[in-house]
């Protein structure tokens, strides 16, 4: 491969040391991508919540909330990160059956996921998924549902802050609403490969 | 040829085809408008430096590409370089044979469409699998994609009901959302039996060398989560300078490709996971691909590396919708594709230099371009190169300029064809052998010649137009 | 894309390109050009060898014709005056396809300085002199075509002010109005099937608003587009806006 990598590079110069000049590299300021309704003070956990139900996806404020929600679809077996799960634990009833350890050979068995989420970003109504702090990629997106548990201090108020905060885990993945695609007919669809239903938790 | 290629097949195209390409594009067109709009005081500021910055990149691709490439390798990435489309394909088979690989699943990826990757691999018993529900529904129906982001536009829910009929995936039921839980049942086994999770790029970032992937299903994720190891194929022009640049492109890409804010899945990758994260891949590779770039960038038309493929030109283009995407031959159809597929064709141009002509130059794709590429003048840079390199597509029912060129140079020449064009309003037109005159007439009337009418007004009339004496020292 | 910066306008005499499709088919719409800037006490003069701007080989992709008849322009149109075009496409010629296919001719400075004075009519009188409403009468609902070549300069808003202007007058907006009519020069007849399905979708659009006329400030979208009516056997009167414009003088017994 390495002629390959050498030809390349010498075709690139080649195509290039023609030009005059180069076209520089411009610098451009943060408000040009600051949305219209953005603008000044912002609650970014208010923002947040009410972006998150623009792209169908569910904020909710307590696990109390959270059980109610998924008793009242019949979702009672599913995985939480072990780190979650102590202080989750006393609000599910003994009728569901919660993992701690994912076993990806029964990804099918496991209705909900709860993971933790590192951030979130309140235009968007994204939640922010790194490899550090996720226990289990998969977890947060096989099952039909997934429960990002988000904590309100970490939510950042729009993308250009978000970026600047990525930092260096190998593996980001903002996720903004529940799967979907607009494949057939251009007819939304959700849950196509990953959850259907894409909850917030929101904690302290 | 009666008429350009792009023309007749049109002409052919399915009454429920062009429909469904029509209405499709149409409305990603009036959505992607209406939130850029709504949401930014001045979305045309924001694509104009887009466009710089990818120009910027574009100019000084000899300075990046080591420049990424160090910085991948720094985060453990292994990085492969491809000359041509076979050897992307190679160097991708051999990284599958390395690790012993016999299945592989993938995400949508432009330039492995430009490779045929699947079906290289599948030649050499590998199991590829489309994850993307328009790219599975693609290949189980051994068809080509027809739009950049909306791969199946050209086809209706009876058409897709009757390939997974076909294909084993349960009895007939043409319902959107049946369709795509049993794809969703049907891939994700082959997500999890996979060795290797192909993708490409939407941006790699210099300075940090990251991997931006951009979806909407959440497939790539599941690639990359169920996977041990990772490939990403990307074209030589896909690098960002920095970081902060993602700021500005993925808020134009979403919007500008499907009228969202974000997609669903923005992913930055770094490389192989690290503990204790047990999902993932352990090896990442990324393979740099040429395949005809390097010419590109070598043209005058290089600004069209900068596209960043989020199909704002083909929802928006009015040719586009009339001929669907297949009318195109190639990879990438509509505008962004009728300069680009003459381009990479390399010494095949003159076979797809008709593609540039399938255009009223009416502008509107630079007017939704999120980096700005000049499209109009970039097809008609090809235009003339075709007419250069003698073209036969090219020509094909273009009306010949000689005759035209002599008239419109020669001043008593012009007032005297001005003076015979009379003739058209007593002949009928079927009796006058000019091929483009009939093309006009068999489709709207020509309004009567009125030949030198102006100048013999502007002479007789009683008060004289200012100094038409001084202008007659013309010409 | 379109736009370019262009010296005020400081004395009211100008030369008039008439265009080949005024000079072969529209003689009143440069007659009307004429008579709406003699109005405007703007003296015209009419460079006798002017023929064709150059655009039709251009678009084919035949530049070296093309430039053969750009070169004759810049020699026919010489001097220093404002040149009018009652064609917003024949002005982007000028100003920005023939500096296209001249980027590497010798003579590119004298095709660009002829661009830089160059004017499509309505851009002129708007822009130019200033001009922001307009007097007579004109009774009539018309529907205004914006045209493609005018995407980026002043010729669509200059147009519907001073037609918005006008006493009895009034622009019906119709969908996808920002839509081409199909006819791209040479593409007219050479995707003919393309070319004529887009300007029937547009004359759809056009219908639905029932106009009294259709108007633009480019007779080459006329043509096409009142041809494809008339061959359908539903012929639709249209007008370029400078007829508009004089016929209003006409009607409020202002010439």
């Amino acid at each position: 491969m390495s002629s390959d990598r050498d030809s390349i590079l010498s075709r690139v110069r080649s195509a290039l040391a023609p030009l005059p000049e180069r076209a520089a590299l411009p610098d451009w300021e943060r408000e040009l991508v600051i949305m219209r309704n953005a603008r000044g003070a912002v609650d970014a956990v208010a923002l947040f919540s009410e972006r998150l139900v623009l792209v169908n996806g569910t904020p909710l404020t307590s696990a109390a909330d959270l059980v109610a929600l998924l008793e009242k679809n019949g979702w009672r077996r599913g995985y939480c990160d072990p780190a979650l799960w102590p202080g989750l634990q006393a609000a599910f009833p003994a009728t569901f059956t919660v993992e701690t350890l994912f076993d990806r050979s029964r990804v099918d068995d496991y209705q909900f996921g709860i993971t933790a989420a590192a951030g979130g970003i309140a235009e968007t109504g994204t939640v922010i998924l790194t490899d550090g702090g996720t226990s289990r990629r998969l977890a947060a997106l096989a099952p039909w549902v997934h429960v990002a548990v988000l904590s309100r201090r970490t939510i950042f108020v729009d993308v250009p802050e978000a970026v600047a905060a990525l930092g260096s885990d190998p593996n980001i993945i903002w996720c903004t609403g529940p799967s979907k695609t607009a494949d057939v007919e251009g007819i939304l669809i959700e849950g196509v490969h990953g959850p259907g239903i894409q909850v917030a938790l929101l904690v302290d | 040829m009666k008429f350009q290629q792009i023309d007749q097949f049109a002409a052919n195209l399915r009454a429920d085809t062009r429909e469904s390409v029509h209405s499709g594009s149409k409305a990603g067109h009036e959505k992607r408008t209406s939130v850029l709009f709504d949401h930014y005081a001045d979305p045309n500021r924001l694509r104009q430096i887009a466009g710089e910055i990818k120009q910027h990149v574009v100019e000084n691709l000899d300075t990046y590409l080591p420049a990424v490439e160090a910085r991948l390798q720094a985060n453990g990435v292994i990085v492969h370089w491809a000359s041509t489309a076979e050897a992307a394909n190679e160097a991708v088979y051999s990284i599958l044979q390395a690790r012993g690989a016999k299945k592989m699943v993938k995400a949508k990826t432009m330039v492995s469409e430009e490779t045929e990757l699947g079906h290289f691999l599948e030649k050499r018993g590998i199991e590829c699998v489309e994850t993307d529900l328009g790219e599975f529904i693609i290949q189980i129906d051994g068809d080509h994609p027809s739009h950049i982001v909306k791969p199946i536009i050209h086809k209706n829910r009876r058409e897709i009901a009757t390939s997974f009929e076909r294909h084993g995936l349960g009895a007939y039921n043409d319902d959107p959302e049946t369709i795509t839980r049993r794809a969703r049942a049907h891939l994700r086994h082959k997500y999890l039996e996979a060795d290797v999770g192909l993708t490409g790029a939407n941006f790699v970032v210099a300075e940090s060398g990251r991997i931006v992937l951009v979806t909407n299903e959440g497939n790539s994720r599941f690639c990359l989560a169920a996977t041990k190891c990772h490939i990403a194929m990307i074209g030589i022009e896909k690098i960002l300078p920095r970081d902060r640049d993602l700021g500005l492109l993925l808020n134009l890409l979403a919007r500008s490709g499907t009228g969202q804010q974000l997609t669903v899945y923005t992913e930055f990758i770094r490389g192989p996971k690290a503990a204790p994260q047990e999902d993932g891949p352990e090896e990442t590779h990324v393979v740099f691909v040429d395949n005809g770039r390097s010419e590109v960038l070598a043209s005058d038309c290089r600004e069209i590396l900068r596209c960043i493929r989020c199909g704002a030109c083909l929802n928006v283009c009015p040719v586009y919708r009339q001929a669907s995407g297949h009318a195109y031959r190639s990879v990438y159809p509509g505008p962004v594709g009728a300069v680009l597929s003459p381009l990479l064709a390399g010494k095949q141009f003159p076979e797809l230099a008709d593609l540039p002509k399938a255009s009223s130059l009416c502008g509107a794709c630079n007017e939704v371009c999120p980096v700005n590429i000049p499209i109009p003048d970039l097809l008609l840079r090809l235009r003339e190169k075709g007419k250069r390199e003698g073209s036969e597509a090219a020509a094909a029912a273009t009306p010949p300029m000689g005759a035209w060129s002599v008239m419109a140079t020669q001043p008593a020449a012009w007032k005297l064809a001005m003076f015979g064009g009379k003739i058209m309003n007593v002949l009928p037109a079927k009796y006058i052998p000019v091929p483009a005159l009939q093309a006009w007439q068999a489709k709207r009337t020509l309004p009567a010649w009125r030949g030198g009418a102006f100048r013999s007004w502007l002479r007789t009339r009683a008060q004289p137009a200012a100094d038409v004496r001084s202008a007659k020292s013309e010409g | 894309m379109l736009n370019h910066e262009r010296p005020p306008i400081t004395q009211r005499r100008v030369q008039l390109m008439a265009t080949c499709l005024c000079d072969a088919f529209y003689d009143d719409v440069a007659r009307a050009t004429v008579e709406v800037l003699e109005h405007l006490g703007v003296e015209v003069e009419f460079p006798e060898g002017q023929t064709c701007c150059g655009q039709p080989a251009f678009n084919g992709g035949d530049w070296e014709a093309s430039r053969k008849v750009v070169r004759h322009t810049v020699r026919t149109f010489s001097g220093d005056l404002p040149v009018v075009v009652p064609s917003g496409s024949c002005a982007a010629m000028l100003f920005h396809g023939a500096p296209l296919e001249f980027e590497k001719e010798s003579d590119r400075a004298s095709v660009e300085a002829l661009g830089r004075r160059t004017w499509e009519v309505l851009d002129f009188i708007v822009n130019g002199l200033g001009i922001t409403s307009w007097p007579g009468r004109y009774d009539a609902k018309v529907a205004f075509h914006r045209s493609c070549h005018s995407r980026g300069t002043g010729t669509g808003e200059a147009a519907t002010r001073l037609l918005g202007s006008i006493a009895g007058l009034t622009v019906a907006p119709f969908g996808e109005g920002e839509q081409c009519c199909g006819f791209g020069g040479t593409f007219s007849v050479s995707f003919p099937t393309i070319s004529s399905a887009m300007g029937g979708l547009k004359l759809d659009h056009i219908r639905a608003v029932a106009p009294d006329a259709l108007v633009s400030a480019d007779m080459s979208c006329l043509m096409h587009l009142g041809g494809l009516a008339e061959k359908e056997g539903k012929p639709i009167k249209v007008l370029h806006a400078v007829q508009v414009l004089r016929d209003a003088l006409r009607q409020g017994g202002l010439i």
